[in-house]
C-alpha cells in the first residue's frame, strides 16, 4: 500500500484588510520667506462622503505644519505620534525641533513601519532655521526630499503638472535677457493654490467641500497682503517668532 | 496592465473664439520601451475636421483607414463634405458596432461646422472605446495622460481664446501633462483650425 | 494543536523515516504549522446588528438603533440592546458583530468604574470615550485582530454636544448627522436634508420625528432590520435611553405594485 501525503482541504478564509483609502488632496508650496500648506476637508470611502469637514493639515509647532493624505486612521495616528515625539523633544531641549529635524524624524518613524506601513503620503511645510520657506514631501515608507512645491493624494496627478508649469515654469521660455523668478510672491502662490483646488474639485469626485490653507511667515516678515484675504484667522502663539495663519474657504460640495 | 496603455499616447482638443485646436504627443512605445518619436495619432478627415486616435497602435491604423473609407463613401453618396457633428456620430456608431470586442481607441475630434448664415462654429467631441459621445464646450482629453491633461486644462483654459492664445494654451497643457506621464511625450504636434487656414506646428519636447 | 503524541518531535519531512516506524504515520493537518489553529488572527462578523443613526439637535444628541441581532439572514435575537450608556454624558451605539460590541461594553463599564474609583473630580466625557475607543479599535486592527464594529459615540458635557464615528479600522470622523451600515447609504441623505444648518434650532420632538422617519425607511428597505427600536437622547440633563418601541408601518401601498401584492394577472 502506498502512503501519500494529502494536504487537508482548508476552509477558505477571507483576509481582513487593515487599510482603506479616504480620498482628498493636499498641496504645499514654499516661498522665499513663507510656506503654504493646503488640503481639502472632504473625507470619503468609496462613493460615500463620510464627513465634509475632517482636517488633513495639522499645526505641529510655531513654524511647522504637516499635511497627511491616504488612509485617515493611519494619518491621524501618525500625526498623534509625531506630536508626542515633538513634545518629548521640547521637554528634553526646551525648544521646538527645527524643521529639517522634524523631516528626518518623520522619515525614521515611517521607515520603522517599513513592513506594515502607514498608508499615508505626508507633506511637511514650514520655516527653516535660516528663515527660508521649506516643503518636504514623503512617500509612505519614508523616502523624502526638500522641494519648492508638491501635490499628493487623490488628485495629485491633476495638480502636480499644473504646478510644474506655474511654479517651476516648466516648458516656458523666459523673455530674452530675463530669467524666471526662483520664488513667487505670497499673493500669487495663494491664487495658484485656490485655482488648483477648484480645478481638482471640478474633475475629481473625492475632492471638495472645504479648503484649509495654512500660511507660515518667517520671523519678522511683512504680511504681504495676507490681511486682505477673506476667511483668515491667525494661530500665532508668540510675538517674536514665526507667524502662522489659516485660511478657510468653501469648495463645491457635489 | 491595460491594453489601452500598451503603446501609450495622448490627445487633447480645445475650443477657442471661432477656432478649435487639437494636439497629441508623438510617442509610440511597447510598454515602457520607447519605439518611435514620430508616430502620428491625429489625422485630417476633411479640411475642417481633424481626428485624434490615442490607444492601441494597431487599432489606430485600422480605424484611421476605416474612417477614411466611410467618409469617402459618405462624400460619394451625398455629394458633399461630411459635417463634424455627422462625423462624430459616424465614429460613435462605428465603434459601437464592436461593442463586445472593441477597438482599443478613444477618438477625439475637433472641427469647424457650417452655420446657416455661412459662418463656422467650433466643434469638439470625444468618445470612449465603445462610442459613448461627449460633446464638451471647453476641452476634451484622452490617452494615458488624460488625468494630467484634465488637471492642467482645467487650470489653464479660458473661454474665447484667439488662435495664437489657444495654440499656447493647448501646447502648454499637453507638454506639461505628458512630461508627468511615462507613456506619453517624445515631442508633440498641434493643429489650430480657423475659418481660412489650419496652423500645424511640431513642438520639441523632453526625450526622457 | 496536534494532539497526536506520535507526531510530536518527528522530522518534518515524512519521506524520511528515521525511527523505522513503517508504515509512516500520517499526521493530521499535514503541511500546516502545528500551532496555527491555536492563533486566530482574523475573523468575520457572526451575530450582527445593522444601522445606527444619530443627529445633533438644539439640546444635544439623539441616537437610534433597532433591537435585532441577525445570524446571517436569520433574525436570531430580537431583543438585543445596541445602545449603551457610558457614564453620565455618553451613549455608544454599534453595528457589526454583537459579540465584539458586548465585549466593548464590558471594557467601557470597567473603564468607568476605574475612573470613578479614582475620585479625582473628573469624569470622562464623550470626547474622551471616543478617543479611547478609536485607540482601542486602531490597536486591534493593527494586530490584525479587529473588533468588527462601526460605532457612533454621542454625548453632551460642559454645554458641548459631541457626535463622532469609529470603525473596525480605527477610522474616525465627526458630522452633525451620522449613520452606520445601510443607514450610511439610505438614511444619511435624509438626515442631512433634515438636519444640516438646523442643528441649533431643532427641538427634541422634531429630532425624534426625523429619526423615526429614517428608521421607518430603513425598515422598509433593509432586510436585516426590525421594527422594534430604541432612541437615546443625551442632553444637559444626562442620558436617556428609551424603552423599546414599535415602528408605525403601512404595507397597503404594496397592493398597487406588480409583484408585491396578490395580483390576478
Amino acid at each position: 500500500m502506498q502512503h501519500v501525503a494529502v494536504p487537508h482541504a482548508q476552509p477558505q478564509q477571507r483576509q481582513f484588510n487593515p487599510y482603506s483609502e479616504n480620498g482628498g488632496t493636499i498641496l504645499a508650496i514654499a516661498g522665499a520667506n513663507f510656506s503654504v500648506i493646503a488640503g481639502d476637508t472632504r473625507q470619503s470611502e468609496g462613493y460615500s462622503i463620510q464627513t465634509r469637514y475632517a482636517p488633513k493639515v495639522f499645526r505641529l509647532t510655531d513654524k511647522a505644519v504637516l499635511a497627511t493624505n491616504g488612509f485617515a486612521a493611519d494619518g491621524n495616528m501618525f500625526v498623534k505620534k509625531v506630536r508626542q515625539r515633538l513634545e518629548w523633544y521640547r521637554h528634553a531641549h526646551a525648544k521646538d525641533m527645527p524643521l529639517r529635524a522634524i523631516a528626518r524624524l518623520i522619515q525614521t518613524m515611517l521607515y520603522a513601519r517599513r513592513f506594515f506601513p502607514y498608508y499615508v503620503y505626508n507633506i511637511l511645510g514650514g520655516i527653516e532655521e535660516d528663515g527660508s520657506g521649506a516643503v518636504y514631501s514623503f512617500d509612505p515608507v519614508g523616502s523624502y526630499e526638500r522641494e519648492a512645491c508638491r501635490a499628493a493624494g487623490a488628485a495629485s496627478s491633476l495638480v502636480q503638472p499644473f504646478l510644474d508649469n506655474q511654479i517651476y515654469f516648466k516648458n516656458q521660455t523666459p523673455a530674452p535677457g530675463t530669467t524666471h523668478p526662483a520664488h513667487l510672491p505670497l499673493s500669487h502662490v495663494l491664487s495658484l493654490v485656490i485655482d488648483s483646488f477648484t480645478s481638482a474639485t471640478e474633475r475629481h469626485i473625492e475632492v471638495g467641500d472645504g479648503l484649509e490653507i495654512y500660511v507660515v511667515l518667517a520671523k519678522g516678515s511683512a504680511l504681504q497682503g495676507l490681511d486682505a484675504i477673506q476667511g483668515l484667522s491667525e494661530l500665532t502663539t508668540t510675538d517674536d517668532g514665526e507667524r502662522m495663519f489659516v485660511i478657510r474657504r468653501n469648495l463645491k460640495r457635489d | 496592465m491595460s491594453i489601452m496603455d500598451q503603446n501609450g499616447g495622448s490627445v487633447i482638443a480645445m475650443v477657442g473664439k471661432d477656432c478649435v485646436a487639437i494636439a497629441s504627443d508623438l510617442r509610440l512605445g511597447n510598454q515602457a520601451l520607447g519605439v518611435s518619436s514620430n508616430f502620428q495619432k491625429i489625422f485630417p478627415v476633411t479640411d475642417r475636421i481633424y481626428l485624434g486616435l490615442p490607444g492601441l497602435a494597431t487599432d489606430v491604423t485600422t480605424l484611421k483607414e476605416r474612417f477614411r473609407f466611410r467618409v469617402n463613401m459618405y462624400t460619394i453618396k451625398e455629394e458633399r463634405e461630411i459635417e463634424p457633428e455627422t462625423f462624430a456620430h459616424l465614429v460613435s456608431s462605428t465603434l459601437y458596432e464592436h461593442r463586445f470586442g472593441p477597438y482599443f481607441c478613444e477618438p477625439v475630434m475637433a472641427g469647424l461646422s457650417k452655420t446657416p448664415s455661412g459662418g463656422y462654429k467650433p466643434f469638439i467631441a470625444a468618445t470612449d472605446l465603445i462610442g459613448c459621445l461627449n460633446f464638451a464646450k471647453d476641452f476634451v482629453v484622452a490617452g494615458t495622460a488624460s488625468e494630467k491633461l484634465f488637471g492642467v486644462a482645467e487650470g489653464l483654459w479660458e473661454p474665447d481664446l484667439e488662435p495664437e492664445d489657444l495654440f499656447e494654451t493647448i501646447s502648454q497643457t499637453l507638454m506639461n501633462a505628458v512630461d508627468r506621464d511615462a507613456y506619453s511625450g517624445w515631442g508633440c504636434v498641434v493643429h489650430v483650425l480657423t475659418k481660412d487656414k489650419v496652423i500645424t506646428r511640431t513642438l520639441k519636447g523632453r526625450m526622457d | 494543536m496536534d494532539h497526536f503524541p506520535l507526531s510530536w518531535g518527528r522530522p518534518r519531512n515524512d519521506a524520511v523515516d528515521a525511527y523505522g516506524t513503517f508504515p509512516i504515520q500520517q499526521r493530521p493537518n499535514h503541511g500546516q504549522d502545528t500551532f496555527s489553529s491555536g492563533i486566530q488572527h482574523t475573523q468575520q462578523p457572526i451575530v450582527t446588528g445593522t444601522s445606527v443613526l444619530a443627529i445633533k439637535f438644539k439640546d444635544g444628541i439623539m441616537m437610534a438603533a433597532d433591537n435585532l441581532a441577525s445570524y446571517g439572514s436569520l433574525a436570531r435575537f430580537r431583543d438585543i440592546k445596541r445602545l449603551h450608556a457610558v457614564g453620565e454624558h455618553t451613549v455608544i451605539g454599534a453595528g457589526g458583530d454583537m459579540g465584539d460590541f458586548q465585549y466593548i461594553q464590558s471594557i467601557m463599564d470597567e473603564l468607568m468604574i476605574d475612573e470613578f474609583a479614582a475620585q479625582d473630580g473628573h469624569a470622562l466625557g464623550p470626547a474622551e470615550v471616543h478617543n479611547y475607543l478609536s485607540e482601542l479599535m486602531y490597536a486591534r486592527r493593527s494586530k490584525m485582530d479587529p473588533l468588527w464594529n462601526a460605532i457612533l459615540v454621542g454625548g453632551f458635557k460642559d454645554g458641548q454636544r459631541f457626535l463622532a464615528f469609529v470603525d473596525l479600522l480605527g477610522t474616525t470622523y465627526s458630522a452633525s448627522t451620522l449613520a452606520t451600515g445601510y443607514g450610511a447609504h439610505i438614511a444619511q441623505p435624509l438626515l442631512r436634508r433634515a438636519v444640516e444648518g438646523r442643528e441649533d434650532t431643532l427641538d427634541a420632538a422634531e429630532a425624534e420625528k426625523i429619526i423615526e422617519q429614517s428608521m421607518q425607511v430603513l425598515f422598509y428597505r433593509d432586510a436585516r432590520s426590525l421594527d422594534k427600536y430604541q432612541i437615546a437622547t443625551i442632553t444637559a440633563e444626562g442620558v436617556k435611553i428609551s424603552e423599546s418601541r414599535k415602528l408605525e408601518t403601512s404595507w397597503s401601498f404594496a397592493e398597487g405594485i406588480r409583484g408585491y401584492g396578490a395580483q390576478t394577472q
